[in-house]
Order: C-alpha cells, then sequence, then structure tokens
C-alpha cells in the first residue's frame, strides 16, 4: 500500500546499504544504594534500514534495557546510539515504542488511542488526514469493529494490534518492540507475527525493526539476524546470529527446512548450556 | 439448617410445588420468546436488586426506629427536658410546611435558612476547589515543590475552623466573608491532597506513552494526567464538600445573621430543642445527599478499574 505521509524529522542521510543505527560501546548502569549496577556492556551493533532484529537472552540480561536506550528512556553510562548518524538524546518521533505491557491508555477507545498518537505526531497533517491514516491502520490490524471499544472491553491479544497499529501509524523510522507478544497464547501470537510482516511489507519493507523476545522459534521467523545475549548483570552480546531463510516465509514450511533447523539447533545451545535434565546428574 | 432444608426438600417433592415451578419456567421461556431472553435476565437481576434494596432500606428503618425508641426513653426518662420524637416531628412538619417565609432578620423560613449556607459553602468550596486542584497537580507532578509545600500543608490542615474565624474577620472585616473563608481554607486540604496523591500515582506506563509519542504538555495534561487523576480528584472533593458542610454550622453560629447555624443557635436561645434536633436531623440528611452525589461522580469516572 503507498504511504504518502510527510514527517518533520531531520532528514535521513542514509543512502542504501549504510547503516541506519548504529551501536557503539554501549554501558548502561544504574546507581544503587550499593553501588553501580552494570545491567549491559560493551554492546556493538550495526543495522540497515529495513532489518528485522531480535534480541534474545534470558530475564534480566538487559534486553529490554538495550531497547530503552535506543528509545531514549534512559542515558546509556557510556558509548552511544546512533540513528542515521544522529545520537539519541531522547524520546523522539522517528521511533515507534510497542511496550511490553501495550500500555494503552484506558480511558480512550481503540480509535482514540491511535489518534492521539498520530495527532501528536504528524502535526502539519489536516485532521482529515489523520482520521484517514488511523482508519487505515485500523483496518490493517483487523479491528474495523471493534474501534469504539475502551481496552478493557478486548482482548490481550487486540490490545497488542492496537499497540502495534499505534506504533505503526505514526509512520517512524525504526519500530521498537519490547517483548510485544510474550503475554499472549499460542495461537494469538502467529497470527500476531503474521500482522506484523503485513504492516512491514505495507511500507515496502523499509521500517527497521528491533524487538525483544525470549521465543526462540519467534525470533527465527521474523528476523534476518538474531543478538544472542549473555545472562546478567553487565550482560554483553554473546553472538549474533544470521538467519538466512528466504522471504516470505511459510510458518508451516519453514519449520522443515534444514536451516531453520540449524538455526535453531545452534540458539538453543548457545541459551541453554544444558539442554536435557540428564546433563544435571553428574 | 437441617431441618428446613428437608422441609424445603419434601416440598420441592409436594405435587403443588412442582406445579408451580413448572407454571414458572413455562411463565419464563414465554417471557423470554416475546421479549428475548437477555431481557428477562435483566428483569431477574432488577428484581433481585430491588429485592436487596428493600430490605436493606427495612434494616435501615428498623434501626431509626430502635434510636426513636432510645430518643423517646431519655427523653420520658428527662421529664421531656429533652423533646421526644412525636413533639420535635410535630415542629418538624411545621417547619417544613412553610418553608419560605420572611418576616425580617430574626424570622426566616428553613429553605432561606439553608440557601443562605448552601451559598457560603459552594462559594467557600469552589474557591478551595480552584486553588486545590492546581496546586494538587503542582505538588504532585513536582517533587521538589512537595517538599517545599507540604510541611506547610501538614502544619495547617489539622487547624480548628474556628481558629481561623478571627483571621477571616480580620481579612475580611464581614462576618458572612469570615465564614466562607473558614469553609475555603478547611474544605481546601481533602482535594489537595487527594489531586496530589492522584497525579503522583500515574503509572510509569501511561508518562511513557507520553514521551515515546511526543505528547505536548497541554496534551500529557488533558489526554492522560486528567483523566487519570479524576477519580482521586472527585473522591477529594466528596470528602470537601463533606467538611465545608460541617464548618457551615460552626461558621455561621459566631457569624450570626443568616444561615442553619444561625437558625440553631437562635433556636436554642428561643429554648426550642425541637427546632435544634430538626435542623439536626435536615443537617444530616443534606450531608448524606452531597455525600451520594459525589460518590455517583465517583462510579461514573472510574474507567473500567
Amino acid at each position: 500500500m503507498e504511504n504518502n505521509l510527510v514527517l518533520e524529522m531531520p532528514s535521513p542521510t542514509v543512502k542504501n546499504g549504510e547503516w541506519s543505527m548504529q551501536i557503539r560501546n554501549l554501558k548502561i548502569a544504574f546507581d544503587t544504594p550499593k553501588g553501580e549496577f552494570v545491567a549491559v556492556k560493551n554492546i556493538n551493533l550495526n543495522v540497515k534500514q529495513g532489518e528485522i532484529i531480535s534480541i534474545i537472552g534470558h530475564s534480566g540480561c538487559g534486553k529490554s534495557t538495550i531497547l530503552n536506550a535506543i528509545g531514549g528512556f534512559i542515558k546509556p553510562a557510556k558509548g552511544e546510539v546512533l540513528l542515521s548518524g544522529q545520537p539519541v538524546k531522547g524520546p523522539g518521533p522517528d521511533r515507534g515504542f510497542v511496550f511490553q505491557h501495550y500500555s494503552l491508555l484506558p480511558w480512550f477507545s481503540v480509535y482514540k488511542n491511535i489518534f492521539e498518537a498520530v495527532d501528536s505526531v504528524l502535526k502539519k497533517v489536516s485532521k482529515e488526514e489523520k482520521k484517514q491514516i488511523v482508519e487505515r491502520y485500523i483496518n490493517a490490524v483487523g479491528l474495523a469493529s471493534h474501534k469504539h471499544k475502551l481496552p478493557s472491553e478486548i482482548s490481550g491479544g487486540m490490545k497488542q494490534r492496537v499497540a502495534i497499529a499505534r506504533a505503526f501509524a505514526i509512520n517512524p523510522k525504526y519500530l521498537l518492540l519490547d517483548e510485544p507478544f510474550g503475554a499472549l497464547d499460542a495461537l494469538t501470537k502467529s497470527s500476531m507475527h503474521i500482522e506484523l510482516l503485513k504492516l512491514w511489507n505495507m511500507d515496502n519493507r523499509s521500517k527497521t525493526i528491533l524487538m525483544v523476545t525470549h521465543d526462540i522459534e519467534e525470533a527465527i521467523f521474523l528476523s534476518d539476524r538474531i543478538v544472542v545475549m549473555t545472562n546478567g548483570p553487565a550482560a554483553t552480546i554473546r553472538e549474533i546470529v544470521e538467519v538466512n531463510l528466504q522471504r516470505p516465509r511459510n510458518k508451516k514450511e519453514i519449520a522443515h527446512e534444514p536451516e531453520y533447523i540449524r538455526t535453531r539447533d545452534h540458539l538453543i545451545s548457545l541459551l541453554m548450556d544444558k539442554v536435557s535434565i540428564l546433563d544435571y546428574k553428574k | 439448617m437441617k431441618p428446613a432444608t428437608s422441609l424445603s426438600h419434601t416440598l420441592k417433592g409436594h405435587t403443588i410445588i412442582r406445579v408451580a415451578i413448572a407454571y414458572k419456567l413455562l411463565a419464563e421461556r414465554k417471557l423470554s420468546k416475546i421479549f428475548g431472553t437477555k431481557f428477562v435476565r435483566l428483569l431477574k437481576a432488577m428484581l433481585a436488586m430491588t429485592h436487596q434494596g428493600v430490605q436493606s432500606s427495612l434494616l435501615a428503618l428498623v434501626g431509626f426506629l430502635l434510636l426513636c425508641v432510645v430518643w423517646h426513653l431519655i427523653s420520658w426518662f428527662t421529664k421531656e427536658e429533652l423533646p421526644g420524637p412525636v413533639a420535635t416531628l410535630k415542629v418538624l412538619t411545621q417547619m417544613l410546611s412553610n418553608p419560605f417565609y420572611d418576616n425580617g432578620p430574626n424570622d426566616k423560613g428553613i429553605a432561606i435558612q439553608l440557601w443562605y449556607s448552601m451559598i457560603r459553602v459552594f462559594t467557600g468550596f469552589g474557591i478551595g476547589t480552584l486553588i486545590a486542584i492546581p496546586l494538587g497537580i503542582l505538588i504532585g507532578s513536582q517533587p521538589i515543590i512537595k517538599k517545599i509545600l507540604y510541611p506547610i500543608v501538614n502544619v495547617l490542615k489539622p487547624v480548628s475552623p474556628l481558629a481561623w474565624f478571627p483571621i477571616g474577620l480580620a481579612a475580611f472585616k464581614s462576618a458572612p466573608n469570615a465564614t466562607i473563608f473558614i469553609i475555603y481554607i478547611t474544605s481546601l486540604w481533602p482535594t489537595l491532597i487527594n489531586t496530589a496523591f492522584g497525579v503522583a500515582s500515574i503509572p510509569q506506563d501511561h508518562k511513557n506513552v507520553a514521551r515515546a509519542f511526543g505528547f505536548s504538555r497541554y496534551k500529557y495534561l488533558t489526554k492522560i494526567l486528567i483523566p487519570y487523576t479524576l477519580p482521586h480528584i472527585i473522591t477529594g472533593l466528596r470528602l470537601s464538600i463533606g467538611v465545608a458542610w460541617l464548618v457551615i454550622v460552626a461558621g455561621e453560629m459566631l457569624s450570626g445573621g443568616t444561615g442553619i447555624g444561625f437558625f440553631v443557635w437562635d433556636s436554642w436561645n428561643a429554648l426550642s430543642l425541637e427546632k435544634v434536633i430538626s435542623a439536626i436531623l435536615i443537617i444530616g440528611i443534606i450531608g448524606l445527599l452531597f455525600d451520594k452525589l459525589f460518590t455517583s461522580l465517583e462510579k461514573l469516572f472510574a474507567y473500567g478499574k
């Protein structure tokens, strides 16, 4: 689908093939009564425009922390995040954020939740156009018949659809998804993966997507590359795994491909030192 | 309990009961066919609710009857120095039958006195609200301002309204305005504290939405802060109007002239305890109505919580 939104941002200077996002020597630490707590350190990552990257690791390994730093919600202790060559100074509308807990405003309908975000970001667009944008994204995630409902009246999967539609509707260059499907059941999760890729295709795969997850199969199905973290605290990147599977990928067929099985086994061995209860005997 | 269950068991087995139950089911089915199952379910729920309502009002009535009995006994023991329920009711009906008469400064109908009081209560409460809500938002959102102002709030909050009265007189040189002043300064605190608490408890999730989507200050205020805080504010208002209604009687007793407080004092001077007790009843019922009004507002603005 054509996308003719105009965004007010510093004009992107990245040509095709150049890095759209660079994370350089990133270290994030928090002050605690017991002294400095290092969440992550030595993070280096370069991302091309239109790539889908997953960050995977055990809980407490600082995956969300990295995403929050890219989002501009926390300041790094060392190093920097560059977006199109510009260092991140705070949150901005060039990044669409999908929060772990949906973060919809409970007093607004589905429609209003998306509209307020669009209204806030696209300042120069007429009200009529804003309405059209909101309608388009509500339709894209299949919530047309629920648009006047409050978040408390829809299911978790629907709430996450609204959150994703809201993030896409402001037409950001980057999408940052913080364990977006973690709270959903397996069936809903699968349909949400398709939903996400549909929206990504809608914009000619031009948006760069960074997603935090702890689901190996989800990471393989969606990503071009998977960043595997070591265990926290003071976690860092253990390995970056390429996923060499053709797009569009088919959920049913992909599972039988040798490349899929190889990648999955590799990820499992990276994430779990002990893969069977038999290993615990000694 | 055992005999009761066995009794109902035998009754259920009884032919007449069986027939009655069958008829009831048949009637329900017919109604469902005519009006739809949803309607019948609603009707049943409403019936159950009215049943509960009737039950609790009956119990409340029992309570009031008990109060009347105790009251009557006290009146009887004190040889009617405290007027009994019957004598009071006679005076109360007299007061309510002609509530709007006006025979000069010291002799006005109860409705006129209440009207004066209401105007003072709502003026004081209104000014208090206009100051308490913005100040509460400021205190709730800026920890530094909270640290500066909260100690002052904590010192001024427990001060009796009567202690403020001379300050009001000195400032406004008028007793009725001093009454409004003491209502304002004592009904301020619950709204202020509740607003500040509400604002301070806005979840980080909501704040992150505002930051991620670059909400302007105005948008944050109107689309996140106020909608989230509104239930807290209304709770504050409910407590504040309660305080204002408490203070008005004391204030008007001091200031004199008009109002329900003056009416109570004037009735005491005229040695009519019947009037005093009638006024107490009226004050209590109006206070209850204020409370109910704000409670229903609270329910209206509690978004799916």
